[in-house]
């Protein structure tokens, strides 16, 4: 990883706000509620993972996300709430820039992973999704067996070396192979299910082992940080309790960041919230406590007790 | 339907019924296949069958299938059988009962009663016009039964006195030079009638009704899949038949007696058919070269129009984007699928055979091939490559795979059993081309052994550049389908070293079906093995 240029550790890092500015934040936001209609300054110790400034999506005519700023602190899960249609998703597919993807889609504005830009000419886009990987609403597995789901990236990324002319060169990698896809797999907490069962198609898991499998693929390249893009909105109660579980574990390792139409699934799992509202504006960024207990915004508190949204 | 209070009176009815109406069934089944049977002269109309003559047997089931059929529907109408019937036996029915009538009408009133052409679609028109009436204004159980019923019967009827016989002629006078004969009218009526017959009884046997109109349907498509597929196995062993005797002239199984393959190895089975080419001193005359040719051509074929059409069909689906561009490419390659294949024929002659020592070659004939096959390769690649789930592609970008990596180790996997699909349906269209090998790579009517192509063992390195030349490839050769033709148009003349000029032409299709037969089986067992890798477990 060393060897790509943006992604040389830089100490200078955006550091946040400390604890002693946040009384004079409070103030202020309480003196101006009524002209106010964001909330978005959110304080934290520690490092920010992410940043993102006055980001601008537009997809053709349709201005998606109006001028964001956010900044993720790393190691926790970041929950990212709203109704349909609010640019939760939009926001999350620019973190990894999976907007390229969508030929329409025009991105306008700064996203930082580390303090480095990732909307500049000369990313390596490679290193970058290596980085910063992403798990879908519905799981999509590969039409592979389970250990070529996990093993595909790494193999693809020229990580481990198993085909014909390695084993001829003597290169061969089978067994590191054989410790990451286990590895991956019991961080997924899947090893247990499927360890008997390698060679199987991937599409022969239930439903919630395969989006488990998927977050194990998504281990496999050894991300910083994880997207989820509403992860348990295609399972059933049991799988989605094991997918929070999960969740719950890997932000120990990892920085993770959940789209989630499921508000009590994001009070459950995060740490910080952010509510995004209709119009694509980001409305309110703080701990999850503080939002579901104490919006500062009407509108959010009208959004999270269902009166809106 | 109060089945609760039905007394076990009326269900004892009901199993009785059922008997009969399936029996009716059962009735016009039989029909058909004796129809059928006697189409294909597997029966013959002036011999007997179990005792009677068979027109009068034709004639007499007929009878018994009407009457049984309208009995059913006077009986529902009388009430005596538990039906469930519609108003009205609905308008199609009423155009399809219409459309035999129209005939009978109009055949009777233009050449029995003499009216001439014009009274005779009056009188179609009017006998039409009233069974349409019949069918769709009564009830569902008369309009459907009844009128179908007197048309089996009067057929029966005229069967049953001998007005329409075995010897029975109709000419159409000199203009058409055409005769309508007995052997085919009568076959053909009662196919037709065993049809309706079976329509109609099978609606009796659902009680009319929905679930009535649901039996009929049923009959009739059952009937429709069993007999393409039936055909199609009788065109197969149409050919088998005639050509069996031909192939296995002159075969021989026993130790050692078959030629030498690899200089080491010799076949314990001599089949000189396949193992011959045409000599003057063979003890039996056979089609080696142009099997050989044909395999070779379809190969070639292959390996030049695969890799083109499904590089072209990644290209359009991965990189370009959908607009103008992809549009023309699409309309240009639709078009050329449909070229008829002598355009291609002249387009090898003109202007790859000038290219290749100015004379017809397997290579021409294998590049023009080639260029047919390739727009129903990159079709069918497109279409296959377009149903591989986005999803997959997303899942690879997200990891941070680069786009071709992407192409080749998942979609391309997922697209491979519709491209196989796609070169199956090509190769069964080259492999039996006539016109365009005609044009660029004719071997004659009869191929000396010695024409035989070696491609594997016809490369030879060069000193000058390109260093590698392959002889054989520019060779004039034979193919199956070119030699059939060539055989057919040779007359019965033929060659005076061939002892059977028929059974080495039928001989010849067969080996043609068989080696494009084993073409598809490969490619199913090619499709088959792709899509086990792709399995849902």
């Amino acid at each position: 990883m060393s060897d790509s240029p943006q992604t040389q550790p830089q100490s200078q890092t955006r550091t946040k706000t400390t604890g002693s500015d946040q009384p004079l934040e409070t103030t202020s936001g309480e003196t101006v509620e009524e002209t106010r209609d964001e909330w978005t300054e959110y304080n934290f110790d520690g490092e920010a993972k992410m940043v993102a400034e006055d980001l601008d999506v537009y997809y053709g005519d349709d201005h998606a996300l109006k001028s964001v700023s956010m900044e993720i602190p790393e190691q926790s899960v970041t929950a990212l709430i709203g109704p349909s249609g609010c640019g939760k998703s939009t926001y999350l597919r620019c973190l990894n820039r999976m907007n390229d993807r969508i030929n329409a889609a025009n991105v306008d504005g700064s996203v930082q992973l580390d303090g480095n830009e990732i909307y500049q000419d000369g990313i390596n886009l490679v290193e970058l999704r290596k980085r910063v990987g992403m798990v879908f609403q519905s799981p999509n597995p590969f039409p592979k067996s389970i250990r070529d789901n996990i093993a595909y990236g790494p193999r693809k990324h020229g990580d481990i070396n198993t085909g014909l002319l390695a084993r001829l060169l003597g290169r061969d990698d089978s067994e590191a192979e054989r410790e990451l896809v286990e590895r991956a797999l019991k961080q997924a907490a899947l090893w247990d299910e499927v360890h008997d069962r390698m060679d199987d198609n991937a599409l022969g898991l239930s439903g919630g082992q395969q989006q488990r499998l998927c977050i194990a693929r998504c281990l496999s390249v050894d991300p910083e940080v994880i997207l989820m893009d509403e992860p348990a909105s295609a399972l059933d109660p049991i799988a989605t309790a094991k997918i929070e579980d999960l969740i719950h574990d890997l932000a120990e390792e990892y920085t993770v960041v959940i789209v989630t139409h499921n508000m009590q699934q994001a009070a459950r799992i995060s740490d910080q919230t952010a509510v995004f509202l209709t119009g694509g504006k980001l409305v309110e960024y703080d701990d999850t406590d503080r939002i579901f207990e104490n919006p500062q915004s009407q509108r959010v508190e009208d959004y999270i007790s269902g009166k809106f949204g | 339907m109060a089945g609760a209070t039905r007394s076990p009176l009326v269900e004892g009815d009901t199993t009785v019924t059922d008997a009969v109406a399936g029996a009716t069934v059962g009735l016009s089944a039989m029909l058909f296949a004796l129809a059928i049977a006697a189409l294909f002269e597997r029966v013959n109309l002036t011999g007997t069958v179990a005792g009677l003559s068979t027109v009068t047997l034709l004639g007499g089931l007929l009878i018994g299938l009407g009457v049984a059929v309208s009995v059913f529907g006077l009986g529902s109408w009388f009430g005596y059988v538990e039906t469930d019937p519609d108003a009205s036996a609905g308008l199609i029915a009423g155009l399809g009962a219409a459309v035999p009538w129209f005939v009978v009408g109009g055949g009777v009133a233009s050449q029995t009663l003499g009216f001439g052409t014009v009274g005779g679609v009056v009188g179609g028109l009017f006998v039409g016009g009233l069974t349409f009436a019949a069918t769709a204004v009564p009830r569902e159980d008369v309009g459907s039964t009844v009128p179908l019923g007197a048309l089996l019967v009067l057929v029966g009827a005229v069967f049953l006195t001998g007005t329409i016989g075995p010897a029975w002629i109709w000419n159409l006078g000199w203009e058409q030079q055409a005769s309508i004969t007995a052997e085919f009218l009568v076959p053909t009526a009662t196919l037709f009638c065993s049809l309706y017959g079976g329509w109609a009884a099978a609606k009796a046997y659902g009680r009319f009704g929905a679930r009535g109109r649901h039996m009929g349907a049923y009959v009739l498509i059952y009937v429709n899949a069993l007999s393409i597929v039936a055909f199609l196995f009788i065109l197969i062993a149409f050919v088998v038949v005639q050509g069996i005797s031909g192939l296995l002239n002159g075969a021989q199984v026993g130790a050692g007696v078959g030629p030498q393959v690899f200089g080491v190895v010799e076949l314990p089975v001599y089949v000189p058919f396949v193992m011959n080419g045409v000599a003057l001193l063979n003890d039996f005359q056979g089609v080696l070269p142009a099997i050989v040719g044909t395999i070779w051509l379809v190969v070639g074929a292959v390996l030049f129009a695969v890799p083109l059409g499904v590089g072209a069909a990644v290209f359009l689906t991965e990189y370009a984007e959908r607009g103008r561009f992809t549009q023309i490419v699409e309309v240009s390659t639709n078009g050329l699928w449909s070229t008829p294949s002598i355009v291609f024929g002249l387009f090898g002659f003109a202007f790859l055979i000038p290219r290749f020592g100015n004379r017809k070659s397997l290579l021409a004939g294998m590049l023009t091939l080639g260029f047919m096959l390739l727009p129903l390769v990159l079709i069918t690649s497109r279409e296959a490559m377009i149903a591989v789930p986005d999803e997959y592609r997303d899942a690879s970008a997200a990891l941070g795979v680069p786009k071709w990596q992407t192409i080749r180790s998942v979609v391309l996997p997922a697209a491979l059993p519709g491209v196989v699909t796609g070169v199956i349906l090509g190769v069964g269209r080259i492999a039996g081309e006539t016109a365009p090998i005609l044009l660029t790579m004719a071997g004659g009517t009869f191929v000396p052994g010695g024409q035989t192509v070696d491609v594997i063992g016809g490369f030879e390195f060069t000193a000058a550049p390109p260093f590698v030349a392959n002889p054989e490839l520019l060779q004039a050769t034979s193919a199956l389908p070119y030699q059939l033709y060539a055989l057919i148009t040779a007359g019965v003349g033929l060659g005076s070293n061939v002892t059977d000029p028929d059974g080495f032409r039928w001989a010849t299709a067969l080996v043609l079906l068989v080696v494009v037969l084993s073409f598809y089986a490969i490619g199913i067992g090619a499709r088959y093995y792709f899509r086990q890798r792709l399995r849902h477990e």
